[in-house]
């Protein structure tokens, strides 16, 4: 059964110079129950309006989104949120902790929102899950107080408190170093798993993309979906924390200087017919080496 | 209910965490309503200063008075009007009713000299209906018309002509001339002001006619009852028709409510009083909700972004705008009992006190005044948190999640 369904999916703005801005054209792409889904892509080809167009926190220009089989479109503005609440997740690239909120605080919010049971309950729950992310010995700890990578398992526990169903991470390793950054993911995932979570994972990084089972690019505004191959040996470095030192390399935008990268990107990898070249020195650039193989 | 319950656990939370600038915010809305509060307590205070005083002159509601003259110039016989006032009242069995001549001089031996004095005959009801206070001894009783030396009450000024003696060691006026003997001080009664020197005497009816025989004829007599104030409208005219039944034709009777509640001027005055102190507090504390809007406003500024990660974990926007709105209430209630707190310490204070001297019965702090307090509290914490809460509803979530 399909949890989220984008159908002809466009969205565009229209600037203060009365010139349309595109960000995403023509999308179609279904997420099911237990899904695992990375989309990857540069800055600003529209992978967080996706990723908000999925979460039902914005509304798309043109084509539809429904969740379960019912058009969000039709759906009144509370339930919406309501319907957001119950069912979705979201793990940020800059946590987004309520700042001065001890991390069981944090974790507590999103089922303050609940109803009946889930809401008087919600301490118990909400410490079972710092528990089970491994900070049981610090929830009485404010993000002030946590490092980089407790913040992310705070959040990752604060969007799984309520057992969502569709959970969705915008570069949730963006911020963190390489080797914590592979430990939050194999937390994600593996909670995700445990919940039978459809897991939907927006990324630079290829090898955090090598996790999922379908992969997309996105570029200018257009979702492609590519084949990742996982060498026995990129598998066993993505196993090894600290063998994800990958970032997307894509084309000739490598940062100048950068060490020769192993990953190596087909064709399918260029930017849709159509859309506009990348602005030079506009994409990320990246230095690390990369053990993952990308063909369309 | 969880709804409820949890937009309130939110606005106490960002309260916990906000402490300083809740606070700084809170200081004039704290100190506008304990100022209102303060208001209306002190015009409670005031209004029962004021029901006191009049008291004392006119009695307590309902009081009504009768008296009767003779419209033909011949003098009155009280004696004979006092036995028809005795059947009439012995229909309505009224608990309090007292006789009151004020005044008859009486020649009285002071240390120093012969002087005359000033003196109130009245009935034991006298002193219940009056509201009248002591500062030493005792009012008299049924049992004292019996004493071999009559009880009188004197007020403070002319105990003081005798060195304020204990009333326990068998002080005793000695009047001379028709009523002359020796009277013995059961009790006095205190200045009514500072530099009050009035030297007065209240002395049984019952004594000085027993001593003086009858009345002489140029003396008025006037009767007081005490009677339910919600029956007084009732009672009056059918007294009235009463007492003048059966009367000769010369005699004319005249009755009349003589308490304050009759008058509603004095009510209005402190109406007037309570309506502008009770403006001017209500205009600080409008200042005071203006201060707490701006910050309100600033605060949500920097906390947009809290606003979009909430939004995008469920939180409505009804449920965010009374977070917001509670908060803002959830503090200035707080802020109005601190505010009603202080009021209370200041009412009870010596110096407040002080100022409403002579009051008797010093009125429990009016709950009219906490509930008035409160009141303003939360309505000035809702207009406050009326704006800021609006602006919070209407953020954009996507452009507050990147803020």
């Amino acid at each position: 059964m399909s949890l989220v369904r984008l159908e002809g999916v466009a969205k565009h703005v229209v600037l203060p110079d009365d010139t349309r801005l595109d960000i995403l054209r023509g999308i179609d792409l279904e997420i099911g129950a237990g899904d695992h889904v990375a989309v990857v892509g540069r800055s600003g080809s529209g992978k967080s309006t996706l990723l908000n167009l999925m979460g039902m926190l914005d509304a798309p220009s043109e084509g539809s989104v429904s969740f379960r089989g019912e058009p969000v479109r039709r759906m009144r503005k509370a339930r919406l949120d309501r319907l957001r609440g119950r069912n979705v997740g979201f793990v940020f690239q800059q946590f987004n902790l309520l700042a001065g909120r001890t991390a069981l605080e944090n974790v507590m919010m999103p089922l303050g929102y609940a109803r009946g049971r889930e809401f008087w309950t919600r301490r118990t729950a909400a410490t079972r899950m710092l528990e089970r992310v491994g900070l049981g010995h610090r929830i009485e700890s404010t993000p002030e107080q946590l490092s980089g990578g407790e913040q992310q398992r705070v959040a990752i526990a604060r969007a799984l408190v309520r057992r969502p169903v569709l959970i969705l991470a915008d570069e949730p390793t963006g911020a963190l170093d390489v080797e914590t950054g592979a430990s939050v993911m194999a937390l994600l995932d593996e909670i995700a798993s445990e919940a039978d979570a459809a897991l939907v994972t927006i990324t630079h990084d290829l090898n955090v993309a090598a996790r999922a089972r379908r992969h997309y690019r996105l570029d200018a505004g257009v979702l492609t979906a590519f084949e990742l191959d996982v060498s026995a040996n990129a598998a066993a470095a993505a196993a090894d924390a600290s063998g994800l030192a990958a970032n997307v390399e894509e084309g000739t935008d490598a940062a100048p200087g950068a060490a020769p990268a192993t990953a190596e990107l087909e064709p399918a990898a260029e930017p849709a017919p159509g859309a506009a070249p990348a602005p030079a020195g506009a994409a990320e650039a990246h230095s690390a080496p990369d053990p993952v193989r990308v063909s369309s | 209910m969880s709804g409820l319950v949890g937009a309130l656990g939110e606005a106490w939370s960002e309260i916990r965490h906000h402490k300083l600038r809740v606070l700084l915010s809170l200081i004039g809305i704290a100190v506008s309503v304990g100022a209102i509060t303060a208001v209306v307590a002190l015009s409670e205070y005031q209004q029962q200063q004021m029901a006191e005083q009049s008291d004392r002159f006119g009695g307590r509601p309902a009081t009504i008075q009768f008296t009767a003259n003779s419209s033909d110039g011949t003098p009155m016989d009280w004696d004979a009007f006092g036995a028809h006032v005795d059947r009439v009242a012995e229909r309505y069995d009224f608990s309090h009713l007292t006789r009151i001549v004020d005044p008859v001089m009486l020649s009285l031996q002071t240390p120093e000299q012969v002087r005359q004095v000033a003196t109130r005959l009245v009935d034991p009801a006298y002193p219940v209906i009056h509201r009248t206070p002591l500062l030493e001894g005792r009012w008299f009783t049924e049992a004292d018309v019996d004493l071999a030396s009559p009880p009188v009450v004197v007020t403070e000024s002319l105990w003081d002509v005798y060195g304020r003696p204990d009333l326990g060691s068998g002080f005793a006026l000695q009047l001379q001339g028709d009523v002359g003997g020796s009277y013995t001080v059961v009790g006095v009664t205190p200045r009514e002001y500072a530099g009050d020197e009035d030297k007065h005497v209240t002395m049984l009816y019952a004594d000085y006619t027993a001593r003086r025989g009858i009345l002489p004829p140029d003396m008025a007599v006037a009767w007081e009852v005490w009677v339910p104030e919600d029956m007084a409208a009732e009672i009056g005219p059918v007294l009235a028709a009463d007492l003048r039944a059966g009367l000769d034709a010369g005699v004319d009777v005249t009755v009349s409510r003589t308490d304050w509640a009759s008058r509603p001027d004095q009510a209005q005055y402190a109406q007037t009083f309570e309506l502008v102190t009770g403006g001017i507090a209500g205009l600080v504390l409008l200042l005071g909700g203006l201060g707490l809007v701006n910050i309100q406003l600033v605060a949500m500024r920097q906390r947009i972004r809290e606003i979009g990660v909430r939004r995008s974990f469920g939180a409505t926007g009804s449920r965010i705008f009374s977070s917001v709105m509670l908060e803002s209430v959830v503090a200035t209630a707080v802020a109005g009992v601190i505010g009603i707190a202080i009021a209370v310490a200041i009412l009870k204070a010596p110096f407040v006190l002080d100022m409403f001297q002579g009051m008797q019965d010093i009125p429990p702090f009016p709950m009219r005044a906490a509930i008035t307090g409160l009141v303003a509290a939360v309505a000035i914490g809702a207009l406050a948190g009326f704006i800021p809460a609006l602006v919070a509803v209407r953020s954009n979530v996507i452009d507050a999640l990147r803020f």
